[in-house]
């Protein structure tokens, strides 16, 4: 070993990793996704607003503050959040949680409406879904008060305990917009999960929450007419957006029509740009471009799971597992709905449907991943 | 905090775990997409392309109706249909003013249509192509000009109810129209284009064109010419007679081929929705939908075909035919007529008050002499005259290619008495159409062969491939070939000597038979004033009967009827190529110079003695009591050789 080795080796023990792989996968989603946006919304944006590239240029944007965002917070500690803050001497993942509460309550009074449910903000001309952000903080903060006391999850109560601390954020979501809270009582099930050694409780606790989520989505009316919807996709009146869906997919054969050659994107799918635009992929890029995505969904997924078994430590694993767990169940939902796999509700696809806050959101949590990544001591 | 180390053998199987679930439903939902994409695609793509698929139909071109010389008496111009995309106009103002200038339509017509947020809206139909040109010249963003046929008829009025119109989605609605739809009508071509949820046609898809196919062309048995002569007669003897109309009927004996079907007044073809004035007098207030539909099936009605009539003395050919069948009269066979008939308790009248006397069966027939029919058709009896009717087509349909055929109306053999059989015998008691009269007397007159009265003879393809030559069903033996003979030279003799000798033409030997029918409900003074004569009498190839409805004044058919064939026949006759043959007593009397008939009417018998004096007239007669002219024969303006006959009616 002459010296210059030695230095590398040195060098290679202190050497911080960065997984560029998961950085790379995510800028390209991104630019798939505005492809696609462009691709499924100009015809609309052109029709009723004059501008073909309306809805991909706000999405641009989106992408750039995210992206940026992004590569910031990838450089910041993620173990930052849950340290008390120099002057005020409060974590600041104690100020996210109640960032989020209070932004929650706040859409409940003073929200925008868009689509039947109340779920922005607008602030000037900035529309802002808070219910986006409140998605982080639930992965942080169970993180947070998982790897406080790990050991108390090997009793039920410990759950319990973890489950009520994180019960006032997802109960204000709840009450609007039953997809999204899905999703957070997911990421936080699936966090206590991985901490604990146990697992029966988890299996005894998932039949309860199937049986009062089927209570919920049967003791509302819009859900329940969703699922007869479902069920009679061909006749019912609601399902048209979702049949129209199904005749885009199955329209797309193996090798799809091409890119731009959708018919159904030309107003018969509603908003074809948001949640929707899987069935737009599909039948443009055929099964073989929408097996790609799902692909390129399954390694990001994939180096998501490599960072939370190799994270430095149980906090930083914790985080990943439930931004993998987030990112998962997005893609996994949206896919189903789109398929008619399930009664529809609206998810958006990750890193691709249109719509800003989702995506900076995201991107600032595939920065808190990469930070995690970063943490991690490389092997020599 | 904890270090990982310690936690790490039971999260990572922990991780396992849910990485494992979240991969299985990736490959749960990669199968549906199988089944959605590849199993199950063709039956949703397949909606879904209806679902983008917007068809244009493209109307094929109707087949063209010729005549017998080809020349094409109905077809079709091309048209325009002017419409709207809503979704795709730029400058909705331009639009608006310009249509509205140049369709002739009203501005708020027009804007109503434009600012209607429809996928298209149809502006204006069967527009003419040069409007249409000058619009798409214009440019105008979001006007679509679809290219289409309107049936033309060029020459309006002619033969209107035999050739028939068609209706705004093209399908025949009277006439040959109807009757050779399925030949005319082709097969409508479609254009597939794709289409947005909003209705605009995307550009530069490819088009599905399925191209129309053209109508077959019907070649009819009609003669452009023979139609006008016909109709110039019939509509002079109209306005002569101020009759409630004309028909006339030109065919050939021998084979049934109808040459010209008149009904004056026609309608004109191409306006078939507008009522004529015929129809319009007598109807003073305002026309409600129910009326005018009633009023418009009037004037589309065939009266040759759908109307039946009492034949009356014209039918004595038929009766006269069976009873030389059948042995029961021979020409020289005398009667005598003292102006009327007793059958059982009725007496019944001849036409003759005074009476004829005493006459031969040949003076009998000349004379049309009613009380030697009775006498003949007696001698038949019902059985055998009704089997007559049956050999010469009286009981059936003739099965003429027109719509709307009527049938006879008999009475039923057992309920013909004596009194029933006398009438029947000289053409009353019964109904027949005109068309059916002249069958009849066709078979009489060719040698006993019934034919099919027919318009139709060739249906070809576009290119002039024949698709289908028209059959017709013929018969012989309705009558015997010595009876035919007969009958030919009674007929003709009935024209150069006896109530039929104003059809008489110089040069040709024309047979006929003068009919006047009382119309029913008798004494209500309207008649029917009909003759049915063929040429040459030797061997017919032309037969023709006209009928003149409710002429006003003089109401004889001999008088008013008889002129209008010979007026046909004079025209028809050199036409067809049949050459005059003048014997020596004709060349002596006819073949000289002609002259204009002076207007007599209103004058006093001696004012007209003076004038007339000099005219070289044959003999003039002086009809009727009284010292002013009311009507004259031959009519005012008239040419008629030297020596022809004039006859005044006085008042």
């Amino acid at each position: 070993m002459n010296r210059a080795e030695m230095e590398q080796g040195k060098k290679k023990k202190v050497h911080r990793y960065y997984d560029y792989t998961l950085l790379f996968l995510t800028i390209f989603l991104v630019c798939f996704g505005l492809v696609m946006i462009y691709s499924t919304s100009s015809y609309n944006a052109q029709r009723f607003y004059g501008d073909a590239t309306k809805f991909v240029m706000q999405q641009a944007k989106a992408a750039v503050l995210g992206i940026v965002g992004m590569l910031v917070v990838s450089k910041i500690d993620y173990r930052i959040y849950i340290k008390p803050l120099p002057i005020i001497k409060i974590r600041p993942i104690y100020l996210l949680y109640f960032l989020c509460l209070g932004l929650q309550l706040l859409v409940m009074f003073m929200g925008s409406e868009s689509g039947g449910s109340i779920r922005w903000i607008e602030i000037g001309s900035l529309r802002f879904q808070p219910s986006e952000l409140s998605k982080i903080a639930v992965i942080l903060f169970t993180a947070f008060v998982v790897q406080l006391s790990p050991r108390r999850l090997d009793k039920i109560w410990g759950f319990f305990r973890a489950a009520i601390l994180v019960a006032p954020l997802i109960g204000l979501v709840v009450i609007e917009n039953f997809s999204t809270a899905l999703i957070m009582g997911v990421i936080m099930v699936a966090i206590c999960f991985v901490a604990s050694k146990k697992k029966a409780y988890f299996i005894v606790c998932g039949v309860i929450l199937v049986a009062l989520g089927c209570v919920f989505v049967f003791g509302v009316d819009y859900r329940s007419e969703r699922i007869d919807a479902w069920l009679q996709i061909e006749t019912h009146p609601k399902g048209y957006q979702i049949l129209q869906g199904l005749y885009a997919i199955a329209s797309g054969r193996i090798f799809g029509k091409g890119l731009g050659q959708s018919m159904q994107k030309l107003g018969f799918i509603p908003e074809s740009h948001t949640d929707m635009i899987f069935s737009v992929i599909c039948e443009e890029l055929g099964l073989f471009g929408a097996i790609a995505v799902i692909l390129l969904f399954i390694l990001l997924l994939y180096r998501l799971f490599f960072i939370a078994v190799n994270s430095a430590d149980l906090y930083g694993g914790l985080i990943a597992t439930g931004i993998m767990a987030h990112i998962g169940m997005q893609v996994l939902l949206n896919i189903a709905v789109v398929t008619s796999s399930i009664p529809s509700t609206g998810v958006p696809l990750p890193f691709i449907s249109y719509g800003g806050t989702s995506l900076v959101v995201l991107l600032l949590e595939m920065g808190i991943a990469l930070s995690v990544s970063n943490q991690i001591k490389a092997e020599a | 905090m904890y270090p990982v180390v310690k936690n790490r053998t039971y999260n990572r199987r922990k991780l396992l775990v849910v990485a494992g679930v979240l991969f299985a439903v990736c490959v749960g939902l990669i199968g549906r997409l199988f089944w959605l994409m590849v199993i199950k695609s063709e039956e949703y793509a397949k909606r879904a392309t209806e679902l983008h698929e917007r068809e244009r139909s493209i109307k094929a071109e109707r087949g063209i109706i010729y005549d017998r010389n080809g020349v094409a008496l109905a077809s079709n111009v091309p048209v325009c249909t002017i419409s709207v995309i809503h979704a795709q106009i730029t400058d909705p103002e331009r639009v608006i003013a310009e249509l509205s200038e140049r369709l002739g339509l009203g501005e708020e017509t027009v804007r109503k249509r434009v600012e209607k947020n429809s996928s298209i809206e149809r502006i204006k139909s069967n527009v003419p192509k040069e409007t249409a040109d000058e619009i798409r010249n214009l440019g105008l963003d979001g006007v679509m000009i679809d290219e289409d046929y309107k049936r033309y008829y060029p020459y309006e009025t002619l033969a209107s109810r035999v050739i028939g119109f068609t209706g705004s989605d093209n399908q025949g609605i009277i006439g040959l129209e109807v009757e050779y739809d399925e030949f005319l009508m082709g097969t409508d071509g479609r254009i597939l284009t794709l289409a947005t949820a909003h209705g605009a046609e995307i550009e530069d898809a490819a088009e599905n064109r399925i191209e129309p196919v053209a109508g077959y062309d019907l070649y009819t048995s009609l003669d452009m010419n023979i139609q006008s002569y016909a109709e110039q007669a019939a509509e002079k003897v109209l306005k002569a007679k101020n009759a409630n109309r004309v028909s006339l009927i030109v065919m050939n004996p021998q084979n049934g081929e109808i040459y010209a079907m008149a009904n004056v007044p026609e309608f004109n073809l191409n306006e078939p929705y507008v009522l004529t004035e015929a129809m319009l007098s007598g109807v003073e207030e305002e026309l409600d939908d129910e009326t005018k539909t009633e009023l418009l099936n009037a004037m589309w009605r065939n009266p040759c075909i759908s109307d039946t009539y009492e034949p009356g003395s014209a039918f004595k050919i038929v009766t006269a035919t069976a009873a030389l069948e059948e042995g029961v009269v021979s020409l020289n066979d005398t009667f005598y007529c003292p102006g009327y008939k007793i059958v059982e308790d009725r007496q019944i009248r001849c036409h003759k008050s005074g009476g004829h006397g005493s006459e031969t069966f040949v003076q009998g027939i000349q004379n049309s002499c009613n009380p030697v029919f009775m006498e003949i058709g007696a001698r038949v009896g019902i059985n055998s005259l009704y089997q007559y009717f049956k050999k010469l087509g009286l009981f059936e349909r003739t099965g003429v290619d027109l719509p709307g055929e009527a049938g006879s109306i008999m009475h039923k053999a057992e309920n013909v008495g004596a009194v029933e059989l006398a009438t029947i015998s000289f053409g009353q008691s019964f109904q027949i159409t005109p068309l059916q009269m002249l069958r009849a007397v066709s078979a009489v007159v060719n040698g006993g062969r019934l034919v099919t009265p027919h318009i139709g003879v060739t249906i070809k393809s576009q290119d002039g491939t024949v698709i289908k030559t028209l059959d017709y069903e013929e018969s012989d033996g309705a009558v015997s070939e010595e009876t035919s003979e007969i009958m030919k030279e009674l007929l003709e003799s009935v024209v150069s000597e006896g109530t039929g000798k104003r059809a008489y033409l110089p040069g040709f030997r024309i047979g006929g038979k003068t009919a006047t029918s009382e119309k029913l409900p008798r004494r209500s003074g309207r008649y029917i004033a009909s003759f049915v004569g063929f040429a040459p009498a030797e061997n017919p190839q032309v037969v023709a009967i006209v009928m003149i409805d409710e002429p006003e004044g003089i109401y004889y058919g001999g008088t008013i009827a008889a002129p209008v064939i010979k007026e046909v026949f004079a025209d028809v006759l050199p036409y067809l190529g049949i050459e005059e043959e003048y014997t020596e007593e004709e060349t002596e009397e006819y073949r000289t110079a002609s002259f204009p008939v002076p207007s007599l009417v209103g004058m006093s018998v001696n004012e007209t003695k003076e004038l007339l004096k000099s005219y070289e007239f044959g003999e003039i007669h002086y009809l009727g009591e009284g010292d002013t002219v009311t009507e004259q024969f031959p009519l005012a303006g008239e040419s008629v050789k030297q020596n022809s006959d004039l006859i005044l009616y006085l008042e």
